[in-house]
């Protein structure tokens, strides 16, 4: 799956597993703030997504991360965070 | 009481009583003799206590609920605040609920808490650990917050809905910091998530503080010439079932702060 396509299936992610009524997957920029302004998503947003993620990507988010904050910033840097882990995944297995 | 001819103006927020200020000096004084005499009867009871968690949070709450009615007697007498924890009391819950509230002053948690007669709170992490404090804090069943990691907010949640159990009010201040003066700052949703999760009532309490005094904008050090009258009234209680969305919860509740807000700063432009 290349970033763009990886940017768009979180998009539809958060917009279906936030039951986000009136917001288009295709509206979401991906470099906008996810959270506070933006969007406006909260912590137990941030906490349904990283369920869905898991259960999508097989990426777990490690709670006490001082980085997730960072990885849930907007769409691109989830992007970052899946392959990054993704990767790693692979590099562990091989 | 003259005002004017004890009192000199402000750089910020209007004229302070300098007959006050001497009482705020008076109360910081003998705050700083007595709070560490507290600190040191809490920790031994944490330990004399410490075998049955749910029995020493109980006690320790009624505990704490007592000093801070000392406190808010102190500083009704000091005409410092004027907030009598009695009124209206009655209208207030019993037992496991979440309590919401808006956040304009320092001593709000301290006068829901005295009002409520115990309240377990979430604790921001630098604070709650502090080697010190973290003892009594545990001990009286207080959680530690999120802090700035979003993931985190599930083990609150979870800490807290198991916290409710032991027949504490949780309060929680869902703006998540003090609001401005005649304002709100957005919700978040952990407090909403938490009473739909627990599906225990959901109350909301509105806090007033007219004139302004202990917010961020005015400090301790600058009191009005005017004793300002902390109130807390009951705006409305929710009692979320199983199929209860905690997003419309909290957007209704929110909705629902912002309309009485404007209210009341009508009320106050009014007058």
């Amino acid at each position: 799956m290349s970033e763009e396509q990886l940017a768009a299936r979180i998009k539809e992610i958060i917009v279906e597993t936030l039951a986000l009524e009136d917001v288009e997957p295709a509206s979401i920029e991906t470099d906008a703030p996810l959270f506070g302004e933006g969007l406006g998503l909260d912590s137990i947003d941030a906490l349904e997504l990283a369920l869905a993620f898991h259960k999508e990507f097989g990426v777990r988010t490690q709670e006490n991360d001082e980085n997730n904050r960072q990885y849930y910033h907007s769409v691109g840097s989830l992007v970052k965070f899946i392959t990054d882990k993704q990767a790693e995944s692979a590099a562990s297995e091989s | 009481m003259v005002a004017t001819a004890t009192s000199r103006s402000s750089p910020v927020g209007g004229p302070v009583h300098v007959g006050r200020q001497a009482a705020v000096l008076v109360t910081v004084a003998v705050y700083s003799v007595l709070a560490p005499f507290g600190y040191a009867v809490l920790a031994l009871l944490c330990l004399v206590w410490r075998r049955d968690p749910v029995r020493r949070a109980r006690r320790l709450q009624t505990i704490t609920s007592r000093a801070y009615r000392l406190m808010h007697g102190w500083l009704r007498l000091t005409r410092l605040v004027d907030f009598d924890w009695r009124s209206g009391a009655d209208q207030l819950p019993r037992g496991a609920c979440v309590v919401v509230a808006n956040h304009p002053t320092l001593v709000d948690v301290t006068a829901i808490t005295a009002a409520l007669g115990g309240a377990i709170s979430i604790v921001k992490p630098g604070l709650y650990r502090r080697a010190m404090i973290r003892p009594l804090l545990v001990g009286l069943g207080h959680v530690e917050g999120p802090g700035p990691d979003p993931i985190r907010a599930g083990r609150v949640v979870d800490d807290v809905v198991r916290h409710l159990e032991w027949g504490i009010p949780v309060v929680i201040f869902p703006e998540g910091t003090r609001s401005p003066p005649g304002g709100l700052q957005p919700f978040g949703r952990v407090a909403f998530e938490i009473a739909c999760r627990a599906q225990v009532p959901l109350v909301s309490l509105g806090i007033t503080c007219a004139p302004v005094y202990l917010s961020k904008e005015r400090g301790p050090f600058r009191p009005p010439t005017r004793t300002p009258e902390l109130r807390i009234e009951v705006l409305s209680v929710d009692r979320p079932d199983g199929s209860t969305n905690s997003r419309a919860l909290r957007a209704d509740c929110e909705a629902r702060y912002r309309a009485w807000t404007d209210e009341v700063a009508d009320g106050t432009s009014g007058s």
